[in-house]
């Protein structure tokens, strides 16, 4: 039991899970989906007990999905270069860490445009206002940079 | 919520399956509403009533058992056959694996444990009475806090145990869902 006032893990699912397939199918396609929301839950479960705050856990969720979602792009293209089985990806303690080292190889303006999305939970509004562009300009931005991951920024 | 069933099924089955649910939990429609049934690993650790706040209820388990809780049907089939089958008279002991670990005070677990031991469906005990059986005759007025305070109520009868002075008393399902559970298993009680 931790000292860290924790929401039941449940309520987060049915708070959230919509949003969170939507984000997941963007990232990987339609069909992949679900597997992907499934597998991230299933990571958010793991470290769920370590979190150290409740704060943010949307966010959270968001940055387990997207590391999950970019994991799950990494292994296909890894097939599909090699027809090799894919390495195991080491499970993540921290998944900032796993996130920042995703994003790592894009521009800077790109990563701080997903960063305010994902990490910092901001709407389009917030991201634009911190970015100083428009929300169109913000909203392209964040959807060219995943974009950019899905097609060819994935560090192999 | 437009997740659909199969994929919420499949999340909450995975999680049981990869050791990683402290809890689960499902609705169960019966003749006195949609009952709360919450499953640890060691069994049944709460009940709650249709009256009563689904994540107050939740909340309560995990700050005893763990945040890591899932919602499952399918995970808890055995458990909700043996309340269906409580309600259709098929089989009134219920006899699922319970956990007491909500439970404040050793007194208090043992009189729910002794209770559900002894006081089978169709009898009745008075709170005095179950005191006495306790071994703390006075207590009576604890053995009530014990009875208010069951955080698996139905399982543990705690509707079976009246007042020395008449009447069904209090209920947190209500008094009435209190005589209903009663008349149900053809106890004989003042009304």
């Amino acid at each position: 039991m931790s000292a860290v006032v924790l929401p039941p893990f449940w309520s987060l699912v049915e708070a959230h899970g919509d949003e969170l397939l939507v984000h997941a199918r963007r990232m990987t396609g339609d069909a992949n989906g679900e597997d992907v929301l499934q597998d991230a839950l299933l990571r958010a479960l793991r470290a769920y007990p370590r979190l150290r705050h409740g704060d943010h856990l949307r966010a959270w969720l968001y940055r387990v999905t997207t590391t999950t979602a970019l994991d799950h792009l990494r292994t296909r293209r890894r097939e599909v270069l090699t027809a090799a089985p894919p390495a195991v990806v080491a499970e993540p303690e921290h998944y900032d860490d796993a996130f920042d080292s995703l994003i790592g190889d894009l521009p800077d303006g790109t990563q701080a445009a997903l960063r305010l999305r994902f990490v910092e939970d901001l709407d389009y509004e917030g991201v634009a206002a911190r970015l100083g562009c428009s929300v169109v300009a913000a909203r392209r931005r964040v959807s060219t940079a995943i974009q950019t991951l899905r097609t060819q920024g994935i560090p192999a | 919520m437009t997740l659909s069933a199969r994929l919420l099924d499949s999340i909450a089955s995975a999680a049981v399956r990869e050791g990683l649910a402290d809890a689960v939990y499902t609705r169960l429609e019966t003749p006195i509403g949609k009952l709360l049934i919450v499953q640890g690993e060691r069994g049944v650790v709460r009940v709650g009533f249709p009256g009563e706040s689904v994540d107050a209820l939740l909340a309560q388990v995990a700050a005893h058992l763990g945040p890591r809780i899932v919602a499952s049907d399918r995970e808890l089939d055995a458990t909700r056959d043996v309340f269906s089958a409580y309600f259709d008279g098929v089989d009134e002991r219920l006899d699922v694996p319970v956990d007491l670990s909500l439970v404040r005070s050793d007194f208090r677990r043992s009189a729910l444990s002794l209770l559900r031991a002894e006081v089978g469906p169709g009898d009745v005990v008075t709170y005095g009475a179950l005191a006495a059986r306790v071994g703390r005759p006075r207590a009576a007025r604890a053995v009530g806090t014990a009875c208010a305070t069951n955080p698996v109520p139905i399982v543990v009868p705690c509707h079976r145990v009246l007042p020395g002075g008449g009447g069904v008393g209090s209920y947190g399902g209500g008094p009435d869902v209190k005589r209903l559970l009663l008349a149900h298993e053809g106890a004989t009680f003042g009304r």
